[in-house]
């Protein structure tokens, strides 16, 4: 009977938050012909089209630079001219960053605030989860190129493992060089898709092809399945990522060398060393993979 | 039980029946191939965004390689609406594999979408013409009060006190099938399909008249295609926005009068210059195409003493209510009645079943008992279908009787007989009568027949 049984909401409304990364230093190592401009016409392109699939679709797009991210677009407060006003944003955004990142770190690529721009997006997802009971389905997309940042090992995993609790998968599309374990760790952790392309100038497809995908067709669908994850830690005194480190037996704390005190929950180390001096009470962490 | 069907919601299925050459016709128009992508199922659509940039047949056998075991059905049907729409264009390739290519004019259509991003059909009026322009509420009240002009008008309640502008012969379109009258001096009577019309949700309801509107239309010579592009169209115009009525064609013109009365725009006149602005109705038309419609709020409150308040001041859903429920007295805001076996009886026998009356109540209870679980008491759910069910106890089976037996030991052995074969409905051991199916007559008869 289709008069009266049908009023549920489709199942492939969707609400994308996608975090872009805009962090001039990585854009400017990249190869040269596939710069900033090309990445973002590939991503207007995609967006244009999870909006043209469903009218009650909507995309927010996250910026990330160095020192600080925000809010580029929303498709639910701005209809028309979709292009012109993320540019302009994103344009204001870029010179704000420049602005704030005053010093210039001279060892390498200085990581992306990964870390506030996925909690910015899970804040966005709140609002939305407590604004109704009928909501779009949010998942978040990572288009992520620099490098990690161990230093943001803490706030990376705390958001990760939030987005989990709330059902958020995290999808992730790195364009750099090399894997990154943070997003391979998101997506592991959360049920989104990690993927790296070969091909940046076919970023497009790629986009279409893996991460337009709804999340009720995803049940339906074979998508790239992770080779390997990444699960090695930072420590939280130096910031470093460790293969083998100390870890506080009260909160869980990585440490990469034998400390006396805890830092995190100031618990002392020292008392069963005192009474069995063969081993250390400290356990050793064995990575997973 | 009512076999009758109204079948709303299958616009596409109408789309989909067009000849080929109207349907390659329509897909020059990029807001209908962006009206048909919406209305795919979720599967259709990822196909269709995947193939965009791609100009070359793509083998059948890598859209199934992707697929998992589960979603092998959701795969077929996908493909299958992609190729009656005429979406997809299924060709034998080399070495007799299926490649599918996507349709070029719904291609470079969604394609320039794409890159340019979503352009309106056109351009509203300047505020400075356009001199007072209704608020969003206003547009959205005037929408409903139309609307339910409308319905009122449809089943000739006669409670309606505006007069509709809909001309009587086009009334008596739409009423086919919803409501028949069989000779003059009766008064007209709903038919089943017109109580399940009224217990539809108001999108399904605009479908089902805008369809009938088409066919009709198709009659007097205008082109389906035509209509059915402009009504697509009007759903990607801005709510509440002026748009001038120069930019349309003659027949949309006159279109867009009926559609007026439909309340899917409102017309206004400037001094110089008349426009319209399309109301939710009308930018809700595409949406309503998948099955996606905004809730709308609920306003019935079922107790467990079978009492019903309405809290609503139209007059549509007290006549809705009326259909199936004793009105016991009406306040401004509020229509108190009651769920009576009397009341029930009478739905029943215009064709409503208890499930769709249970339907109905669950999905328009008032926000306040919505949360509730479940909306509607057990005790009047359960015994809205006792009642329905207290109908159907008479059970209708052709029989045959058999009487006149030669012994008692006959009559025994028919009796086993019958049972065992499980056709024995009824027996009388001091008279020796005895029914069976009907279906067993032969059976029985060489049973006995055995015995002579």
């Amino acid at each position: 009977m289709t008069s009266v049984s049908s009023k549920l909401p489709t199942d492939d409304v969707s609400l994308l938050v996608v975090i872009i990364d805009t962090n001039p230093l990585f854009w400017t190592t990249l190869n040269s012909n596939f710069g900033f401009s090309e990445f973002l016409s590939h991503v207007l392109s995609f967006l244009n089209s999870i909006l043209l699939l469903n009218q009650l679709n909507q995309v927010v797009v996250i910026a990330t630079g160095i020192s600080w991210c925000d809010y580029v677009y929303d498709s639910s407060t701005c209809v028309s001219k979709r292009a012109e006003t993320l540019l302009d944003k994103l344009e204001e955004f870029v010179e704000k960053d420049e602005s704030l990142s005053t010093e210039d770190s001279a060892d390498g690529v200085a990581p992306s605030l990964l870390s506030g721009s996925l909690s910015m997006a899970l804040c966005y997802i709140q609002r939305v989860f407590r604004s109704g009971s009928l909501h779009p389905q949010p998942r978040i997309l990572c288009l992520h190129g620099s490098p990690d940042g161990p230093g943001q090992y803490v706030s990376v995993m705390n958001a990760i493992f939030s987005a989990q609790r709330s059902m958020v998968p995290i999808d992730s599309c790195v364009i750099g060089a090399q894997h990154s374990a943070f997003l391979q760790q998101a997506s592991y952790i959360t049920g989104g898709v990690y993927m790296k392309p070969e091909h940046f100038d076919g970023l497009f497809q790629y986009l279409s092809t893996v991460f337009a995908t709804d999340l009720h067709s995803r049940s339906f669908l074979q998508l790239p399945k992770p080779v390997g994850v990444d699960f090695r830690a930072s420590c939280f005194c130096h910031k470093n990522t460790i293969n083998t480190g100390y870890i506080c037996s009260v909160c869980l704390s990585i440490f990469c060398k034998h400390q006396k005190k805890c830092s995190t929950c100031g618990s002392i180390f020292g008392q069963a060393q005192l009474q069995d001096s063969s081993t250390p009470d400290k356990k050793r962490k064995t990575p997973s993979q | 039980m009512p076999q009758v069907r109204i079948v709303a919601k299958n616009f596409m299925d109408m789309v989909a029946s067009l000849p080929a050459m109207k349907l390659d016709k329509l897909y020059d128009n990029p807001f209908i191939c962006q009206a048909i992508l919406r209305s795919l199922p979720p599967l259709a659509k990822k196909y269709v965004v995947q193939l965009l940039y791609i100009d070359v047949p793509v083998s059948a056998k890598l859209f199934e390689d992707w697929v998992l075991a589960d979603g092998a059905s959701k795969h077929r049907v996908a493909i299958d609406r992609l190729i009656q729409l005429r979406i997809f264009n299924q060709t034998l390739g080399r070495n007799r594999e299926t490649t599918y290519r996507i349709n070029q004019t719904f291609q470079v259509n969604l394609q320039k979408h794409i890159v340019h991003g979503g352009a309106l059909p056109r351009e509203p009026m300047p505020s400075n013409i356009t001199v007072r322009l209704p608020s969003l509420e206003e547009l959205e009240a005037y929408a409903v009060d139309q609307w339910e002009c409308f319905l009122l008008h449809l089943i000739n309640s006669s409670e309606a006190e505006k007069k509709t502008n809909i001309s009587s012969s086009m009334m008596r379109i739409f009423q086919k099938g919803l409501i028949s009258q069989r000779d003059e001096r009766e008064p007209a009577k709903l038919t089943e399909g017109g109580f399940q019309f009224l217990l539809m949700d108001t999108n399904a309801q605009l479908w089902y008249i805008i369809r009938e509107y088409i066919s009709n239309s198709e009659e007097l010579g205008v082109d389906s295609a035509d209509l059915i592009s402009f009504l697509l169209e009007l759903s990607f115009h801005v709510t509440g926005e002026a748009y001038n009525m120069n930019t349309l064609t003659d027949i949309q013109r006159v279109t867009i009068r009926d559609l007026a009365d439909l309340g899917l725009v409102k017309l206004q006149q400037g001094r110089k210059e008349s426009w319209f602005i399309p109301t939710k109705l009308a930018t809700n038309l595409s949406i309503s195409l998948s099955d996606t419609s905004a809730r709308k709020q609920g306003y019935v409150v079922v107790e467990t003493n079978f009492r019903m308040y309405a809290y609503s001041t139209s007059k549509l859903h007290c006549e809705i209510l009326r259909l199936f429920a004793r009105v016991e007295y009406q306040l401004p805001n509020l229509v108190v009645s009651a769920i009576t076996k009397e009341s029930l009886y009478k739905a029943f026998e215009n064709g409503i079943t208890s499930e769709q009356i249970i339907a109905f109540l669950q999905q328009n209870a008032h926000p306040r008992v919505a949360e509730r679980v479940p909306s509607v008491p057990e005790n009047v759910s359960d015994q809205i279908r006792l009642w329905e069910s207290d109908l159907n106890r008479v059970e209708i089976v052709p029989a045959q009787l058999f009487d006149e037996f030669s012994s008692r030991g006959v009559f025994d052995s028919a009796c086993d007989f019958a049972r065992e074969n499980g056709g024995l409905l009824w027996e009388d051991s001091k008279k020796m009568f005895i029914i069976v199916k009907g279906e067993m007559f032969n059976l029985m008869k060489d049973f006995i027949s055995r015995f002579r």
